[in-house]
């Protein structure tokens, strides 16, 4: 008794207004924008596979193409009966791959870290941890860990790294430049990768990169794939994310809180020009790259949810 | 049958929360005649929309909400809203009834109807915060397990400075606390007092370290356990919770309930109780101190609330339109199609939905809720415009100023500083029954009489009644209190209360402070009495003694006093007899047997060279007070050194006493004084010339 197929174009409106229901819950979390594309991208290509079409051709927005195939493209009509089927091993697919991203990313650490190397990093990130450990278990290098105030995640980074007999040391961020002549690498995580390969990353990576440009020390940044976002920084910002102002002055203060506007934003903008290298699970690439790495995980379609 | 394994606990029952929507108070009116307080909007979203998403984010499963004023508009708000939907977490009850006059009333049905089943968390329905409960809900667990339920209630404080603008001056407290166990020792109110008392039983019993606080503000947040619903009951004159904190307090050692607090330095918690706190909080709110719950969040998910956050804490919501030359500078929050005209200037201020404001506007410090008309060229200071009012063109509010429901004010006039403007007259007639029903609104048309509008109040186009308008002659502080926006922050008083709060700091094991002066006086009068019933009945000085000494253990005076107003009633005594007659040589010889047959009792109370001295100055205080009678001083003291109650060098060391006041030099320079001394000094010479 087989059921009805799924007709994908409905399936498609659900889960797009889901997803603008869940982006516009909490902006900043770019990385559930990004699922939602890429399960999007997932049902075209199950769907194009099963309607005949070569891969390949498919992706290709060429001018050829626009000319000769005049309406617009399919309207996921047909009902295919092994769709679902098909849809929901990709899914997992994607799930598997998503488990083992910081372990792919951990792999390529021993290429990019030597021995007697100083390494700066800023706050804490669980894939640069990951990076850090898996180097150590073959090499002997120090790393420096700026606190990154305010919420001074360092520490527990640091503390983390050290349980690894890793030599750290934990340093305020006002020293990131005194100390960046003495640095071999930089390595830090990120929150978002942009379209243009710039980085929305915790408060205080700009001036580490900064910092690591002026001196010439390589930026290396470990993120996974799913943080590629399609977005270009715009004026909305709306990655930007400002908590409570009790972690920059307290509500203790007093009278002066009330002649005063205090921020306190968790997010920073790192420009593409800064940055080296990105490494993440499918490899190593540079920032100019990003925009092509994009096209594969993402319709352009779904640009915008 | 399980071996081995642990007995099973029962889950802990589901957290349940008691918000209470009625203020049972009337400080927002006019406002609140028409919206209940707790739907008042703090930047476009209901209070009690907040106290709902704190109770929720903390964990609350069931919420009871007792409402009382204008219930059935409560109801529908929150009918509307996502607490009640299907899918909350936090179940919402409503308990109406008309016949709630206070808090202890709702706690005495709470009780009554058997609502909640262990812990709960007591709140009114003005209550914003972003407050974890958790940790403080374990500790007031831990300590109830501790000790048997001794413990009643935890308070939830946060720590903030006294100038802080959240520090709402009539809410201001003053407590003494354990701060090894959190236990609340003393809980008082400062209304604007500078100095306070303490009862030196806080400071002189078993524990050690006693810390007086300044720095709490009230969040009106309380972890209760049943009993207190109980004890509410149990006590039918405590109607807030003032008075069930402070009876409780009174009533330790016989009932041995305590309160605890919890301190909260990093989160925010505010309870607004008058104007001036509605706006210190929807200043927080858009400085986004009560981070998550801030404007963009749009947590009461509703879609007109969308905003977006842009910098200097700018929110706009959809569809707002900003004319050209326009400024937004800072903190701003603008509702859904708002339309702003152009070269407006707006600052710290927060706009409602579907306004339309005019060009050239300046707005500093406004909420405006939704639906308002704002003309061309009008300045609003630090006001406050309800729903739909109407500001013709030209018009300037000063700050703390308040336009009502539909009010319409100008053209070209200026509203003078802590106007009320409302539709509803001041003098309307209400009776108590009325305000509570439901449908109330339908009776007052017929009951007001209509008076025509006052057009040199409200503008030539104006609708609607001046009820305040504030005069110069301010400082009436109970009126004041009284008021919409309560008392003002004065930041001078600020360096006095700053000492204050060093007085109040002190070591536990200070000295005890002297006795209240009624005491003193109530004392004297006994001591007088006694005397006088010992000379009628001629009592002797043993028992005498015996009496004044009793008298002294039962008003508390201490050595020093005892001996003043004991020198002082003596020599106050021929006065009572003599009145008319006022004159130096009768005074003497009425005094004179009088002193020697209460020798014995001053020579058992003047043993030290102290007491001594405070027996002198009392005397010198005496004779100070009653200038005729200065001359015979010479003689009282003669008398005194003759019964040896005094001694010769007590009296010469008083004598030469250099830092007296000028009227005690004067008193010194009497010649019949200055004989006398003399002649002490040569009667002193004498004997120890014989020695």
């Amino acid at each position: 008794n087989p059921r009805p197929s799924p007709v994908l174009g409905e399936l498609m409106d659900l889960i797009r207004t889901e997803g603008q229901r869940m982006t516009a819950a909490q902006p900043s979390e770019t990385t559930v924008g990004n699922m939602v594309r890429r399960v999007l991208k997932v049902i075209r290509e199950e769907y194009g596979r099963l309607h005949g079409r070569s891969e390949e051709s498919d992706q290709q927005e060429s001018l050829h193409k626009l000319l000769t195939s005049g309406g617009l493209s399919e309207d996921f009509r047909t009902p295919y009966p092994s769709l679902r089927a098909n849809v929901i091993e990709a899914i997992n697919e994607m799930l598997t791959e998503l488990e083992g991203t910081t372990d792919n990313i951990a792999m390529q650490a021993l290429e990019h870290i030597h021995s007697n190397e100083v390494i700066m990093t800023i706050g804490y990130s669980r894939t640069v941890e990951a990076f850090l450990k898996e180097a150590a278990r073959k090499r002997k290098f120090q790393v420096i860990v700026a606190e990154c105030a305010p919420f001074c995640q360092g520490h527990e980074m640091a503390v983390r790294l050290s349980k690894e007999n890793i030599e750290t040391t934990v340093m305020s961020d006002a020293a990131i430049f005194a100390v960046m002549s003495r640095v071999n690498k930089v390595i830090i995580g990120t929150k978002t990768i942009l379209a243009n390969g710039a980085l929305i990353a915790v408060s205080g990576t700009h001036t580490l990169a900064l910092a690591a440009k002026h001196h010439s020390t390589p930026l290396i940044v470990c993120a996974p794939m799913f943080k590629l976002s399609p977005q270009f920084p715009n004026e909305e910002d709306s990655f930007h994310k400002f908590v409570s102002p009790q972690e920059v002055l307290p509500f203790t203060e007093g009278e002066i809180l009330a002649k005063i506007n205090v921020h306190c934003p968790v997010f920073d903008y790192v420009p593409p020009e800064l940055i080296t290298l990105f490494i993440s699970n499918i490899g190593g690439n540079a920032p100019s790259y990003i925009y092509r790495l994009m096209s594969e995980l993402y319709h352009p379609d779904d640009y915008e949810l | 049958s399980r071996r081995g394994g642990p007995p099973q606990e029962e889950p802990p029952p589901p957290l349940q929360a008691v918000l209470v929507a009625d203020s049972f108070n009337r400080r927002f009116f006019p406002i609140s005649k028409d919206r209940p307080r707790a739907l008042l909007p703090m930047a476009n979203v209901a209070m009690i929309d907040y106290t709902l998403e704190f109770l929720t984010a903390t964990g609350v499963e069931e919420t009871f909400v007792f409402c009382c004023w204008k219930s059935a508009e409560i109801k529908e708000h929150l009918q509307k809203s996502k607490w009640c939907r299907h899918s909350s977490p936090n179940t919402v009850r409503f308990v109406t009834s008309d016949l709630y006059r206070s808090l202890g009333d709702v706690l005495r049905d709470v009780d009554a109807k058997s609502l909640v089943r262990s812990d709960f968390i007591l709140v009114t329905g003005d209550v914003v915060s972003n407050f974890n409960i958790s940790k403080a809900l374990e500790e007031h667990k831990l300590r109830r397990k501790m000790e048997k339920n001794v413990s009643v209630m935890t308070m939830i404080f946060k720590e903030s400075s006294p100038g802080h603008h959240a520090r709402c001056k009539e809410d201001d407290i003053v407590i003494a606390m354990d701060s090894a166990t959190n236990r609340v020792l003393h809980y008082q109110r400062t209304q604007g007092l500078k100095r306070f008392r303490f009862p030196m039983s806080l400071f002189q019993s078993s524990i050690e370290n006693v810390e007086v606080r300044h720095d709490l503000l009230d969040c009106h947040i309380s972890i209760c356990s049943p009993q207190v619903a109980e004890l509410f009951t149990d006590n039918f004159d405590y109607q807030t919770r003032d008075d069930f904190v402070r009876g409780l307090l009174v009533n330790e050692e016989v009932l041995g309930n305590q309160i605890h607090m919890h301190v909260t330095t990093e989160e925010y918690g505010a309870h607004i109780c008058n104007l001036l706190m509605y706006e210190a909080v929807c200043s927080d709110i858009i400085r986004r101190w009560v981070y998550p719950l801030t404007p963009e969040m749009n947590f009461s998910d509703d879609k007109n609330q969308s905003y977006t956050h842009s910098k200097h804490n700018i929110y706009r919501g959809l569809d707002v339109s900003l004319g050209h030359g326009s400024v937004l500078e800072e903190n701003v929050l603008i509702g859904q199609g708002t339309v702003i005209g152009s070269n407006c200037s707006i600052t710290n201020s927060v706009i409602g939905q579907n306004c339309r404001i005019g060009d050239k506007v300046t707005l500093d410090g406004a909420v405006l809720w939704d639906r308002v008309h704002i003309a061309d060229n009008v300045e609003i200071h630090h006001s406050v415009i309800c729903d739909e009012a109407e500001v013709k063109e030209k018009v300037k509010l000063k700050p703390r100023c308040v336009l009502s429901s539909q009010v319409v004010v100008g053209p070209g006039i200026t509203l003078s500083e802590g106007t009320v403007i409302s539709l509803h007259p001041p003098d309307e007639e209400e009776e108590d029954d009325d305000q509570f029903s439901d449908d109330s609104g339908v009776n007052k048309e017929s009951k007001v009489k209509l008076k025509g509008y006052n057009k040199k109040d409200i503008g030539s186009e104006g609708r609607g009644y001046l009820w305040k308008a504030d005069d110069k002659s301010e400082e009436d502080e109970e009126e004041q209190r009284q008021s919409l926006w309560g008392p003002a922050m004065h930041s001078e008083e600020e360096s006095e209360s700053d000492s204050d709060l060093s007085m109040g700091s002190e070591e536990p094991d200070s000295r005890a402070a002297s006795p209240q002066l009624d005491d003193i006086k109530v004392f004297q009068n006994e001591v007088l009495g006694t005397l006088q019933r010992g000379e009628e009945e001629n009592i002797s000085c043993d028992n005498l003694v015996l009496e004044i000494n009793s008298l002294k253990y039962a008003y508390n005076i201490g050595l020093k006093e005892m001996m003043q107003v004991l020198s002082k009633v003596i020599l106050e005594f021929p006065l009572q007899q003599l009145d008319a007659n006022l004159d130096s040589q009768n005074y003497f010889s009425a005094l004179l047997p009088l002193l020697k047959n209460w020798t014995p009792l001053f020579k058992n109370y003047i043993k030290r060279a102290s007491d001594h001295l405070n027996a002198l100055c009392a005397i010198e205080e005496f004779f100070l007070e009653h200038d005729s009678l200065c001359t015979s001083i010479a003689k009282v003291l003669m008398t005194f050194y003759q019964l040896e109650i005094l001694e010769e060098d007590v009296i010469l060391n008083w004598f030469s006493l250099r830092d007296t006041s000028d009227k005690g030099k004067q008193l010194r320079k009497n010649q019949r004084l200055q004989k006398f001394i003399q002649w002490l000094e040569e009667a002193e010479e004498e004997s120890s010339d014989g020695d």
